[in-house]
């Protein structure tokens, strides 16, 4: 995809959501129309006026440039990118169910490993000090609280 | 008093609890996610055992050392430990890319030292005077003083279409800032029924999203934070002096970070953002600001400490606390059976004013700390990627987490990060989507309150002398960067004319 496509496809999204964002207002109580619901379509006024300048501008450059479209990169290395992204989704959603350290002595070593890590040692000693480290400052001393799983 | 007040300071308990407060301030300051309130909330329940004064010195070192602490991971990492040091990150990291991190740090030190210590200065000398003034200022001062805080945006915009991408970046984060409660009807508005978003998108995961789990994904396709040749220009840091015209933004800085921080509800992060602001304005070097430049981390770094001292002017003479930390803090006072007002200046004057002193040993250790300790600070960006990525992620995680113990927040912090990259590869202003997301509560409450008060006349805003006041001061901090930007868009128009 191109970068002016993205472009495009987001102030699009942007002005969609202005519009619904003025509209809602019509369904807040009568005693803050004039005051939070005022607030709001302000809000959604000015989002769209500006969504709706910027889309003009984008286009308008689209048919005055002769180059080739720019491509909208968002990975240097997508296979490390997405997967790291994968693993913090699985890691987040793992969280309420098997409790932070069992997720996060499988989501350490395996991430590592995913960004280019070879050397066992370093890889078991970097974990099991974060989360010793975690456990005696958070834990133990701040008394933060962890997030606790179901199963565990 | 003082002399008395000294004598209570200058003993080995009570020093000990100062340098125990502001190194485990630097340290909670500088973990992404743990704040300094909640450092100081946390450590109310400690000090129960502790004597009084004990206590209080405690949370004092905490606050000072934990407001600077956050500078560390911002300007290494890109990880703001705290709210008040983004404005950090935007000038600090790109430092660390060229190899300056260490000179970053110490900008970073004698900034946030000069910073802290002259608001402790004005806490010392005027704080009834000062506090007084800020009582003054209601809803619609409120509400321009979060447009204040929001003329930061067209700063950051380089040409007429970013100019546009800016505001529309600062807008998306004022829309974001409605989720939650109606603050006047209490109604629940766009929460799609999720219990979490009751109070609103927390501030916190987003924070960490967009500046420390997007940096960590962009990360993943390099090997290390700096390359080798950067390394080794950071290790010779200590010889460097400080880079010429910092000392202006510094006391520039100072000055608007104590004045913003007398003012109940305004924070540190609103202090870094307006003093980085200004002295954007202020310099002769513009074009440095966005690509690492030192007098913005200094004007930052000056701003959010010197909130320090002025946050607790209002918290000690009228109980009205500053900020959220200054919130904790008080909370503190009262246990411990201290009620603010004028009793705490005479009748318990030892013990107030060897707190207030107290502070000024807390920005000597911070600044020892933070000169001394840099190069090791330094030495975070030369992890290799494949070591550093998960170990911040994991942090990262934890702190969306513990604001809240929400599992929810984790996931908007992910959601944020992803939404962070395509939004700075399209060309939208993250800075500004953070400055809408911070200033939108406070714009939102003080523009409704005050049309209530006005009977929905909009002349409220323009009849007070305050609110005056700042009506001006809001016009001259538009004025330069619209002139920069009509004159740059000129320019561009004139080459293209020509090629």
């Amino acid at each position: 995809m191109s970068r002016r496509v993205a472009e495009v496809l987001l102030l699009s999204g942007f002005l969609v959501l202005a519009v619904l964002l003025f509209r809602s207002t019509a369904s807040y109580p009568e005693s803050v129309q004039g005051s939070t619901a005022m607030y709001v379509r302000f809000l959604g006024a000015a989002l769209g006026l500006l969504c709706t300048l910027e889309l003009i501008f984008t286009l308008k450059k689209r048919r005055d440039d002769d180059n080739p479209p720019e491509k909208m990169n968002i990975a240097v290395n997508p296979v490390r990118f997405w997967g790291l992204f994968l693993l913090l989704v699985i890691y987040c959603a793992a969280l309420s169910t098997l409790g932070f350290y069992l997720t996060s002595i499988l989501f350490l070593p395996v991430s590592m490993v995913l960004l280019g890590a070879r050397k066992p040692l370093t890889i078991v000693l970097t974990s099991g000090g974060v989360l010793l480290f975690v456990y005696f400052i958070f834990a133990r001393l701040l008394e933060v609280s962890l997030p606790m799983g179901t199963l565990f | 008093m003082i002399l008395q007040a000294l004598h209570a300071l200058f003993t080995p308990v009570s020093l000990f609890a100062v340098f125990i407060g502001t190194t485990s301030g630097v340290i909670v300051g500088g973990m992404p996610g743990l704040t300094a309130t909640m450092a100081v909330a946390l450590l109310i329940p400690v000090t129960f055992a502790l004597e009084p004064l004990t206590g209080l010195l405690l949370m004092g070192g905490v606050y000072c050392g934990a407001m600077y602490g956050g500078s560390i991971p911002a300007i290494l990492l890109r990880t703001p430990g705290t709210p008040a040091a983004v404005a950090t990150a935007i000038e600090g990291y790109p430092m660390t890319q060229q190899g300056k991190g260490g000179l970053a740090l110490k900008v970073s030190v004698v900034a946030s030292f000069t910073g802290g210590t002259f608001s402790t200065l004005i806490l010392l000398m005027i704080a009834p005077a000062l506090a007084t003034f800020a009582l003054t200022f209601g809803p619609p001062e409120y509400f321009l003083l979060a447009l204040l805080g929001l003329a930061g945006i067209v700063s950051m915009a380089d040409d007429e279409n970013r100019l546009i991408k800016a505001l529309i970046s600062g807008f998306i984060g004022l829309v974001l800032a409605v989720v939650g409660t109606d603050p006047i009807s209490g109604m629940l508005r766009y929460t799609m029924g999720v219990t979490d978003l009751f109070d609103g998108i927390a501030f916190m995961p987003a924070l960490i999203g967009m500046f420390s789990l997007s940096q960590m994904l962009e990360l993943t396709g390099t090997k290390q934070v700096v390359d080798e040749a950067a390394i080794e220009t950071t290790k010779k840091f200590k010889r460097e002096p400080l880079p010429k015209g910092i000392s202006k933004p510094i006391w520039l800085g100072s000055l608007i970070g104590t004045v913003i921080g007398i003012l109940p509800g305004e924070g540190a992060t609103i202090a870094a953002f307006v003093s980085y602001n200004v002295a954007r304005r202020r310099s002769k070097n513009p074009q440095l600001f966005g690509k690492g430049s030192p007098e913005g981390i200094a004007a930052a770094e000056a701003g959010n400490n010197g909130c320090v001292g002025g946050s607790l002017v209002p918290t000690l003479t009228l109980g009205i606390p500053g900020n959220s930390v200054a919130a904790a803090l008080l909370g503190g006072l009262l246990i411990h059976g201290l009620v603010p007002g004028p009793e705490l200046f005479t009748t318990y004057g030892v013990m107030t004013y060897a707190f207030i002193l107290s502070l000024f040993i807390a920005n000597v250790i911070f600044l020892l700390l933070g000169l001394f300790m840099a190069p090791y600070f330094a030495r975070i960006s030369m992890t290799p990627t494949n070591m550093l990525i998960p170990v911040v992620c994991l942090f990262s995680v934890l702190g969306a987490y513990a604001m809240n113990n929400s599992i929810t927040d984790v996931f908007i912090s992910l959601l944020f990060g992803l939404a962070a990259i395509i939004l700075q590869k399209t060309g939208f202003s993250l800075g500004a989507l953070i400055l809408g997301l911070i200033l939108g509560p406070i714009a939102e409450t003080g523009f409704a309150q005050a049309l209530i008060i006005g009977h929905g006349s909009y002349s409220i805003f323009f009849t007070r002398p305050q609110a005056l006041a700042l009506w001006i001061i809001i016009i001259l901090l538009l004025i330069t960067p619209m002139i920069q930007i009509y004159r740059q868009s000129k320019q561009e128009k004139k080459e293209q004319a020509i090629g």
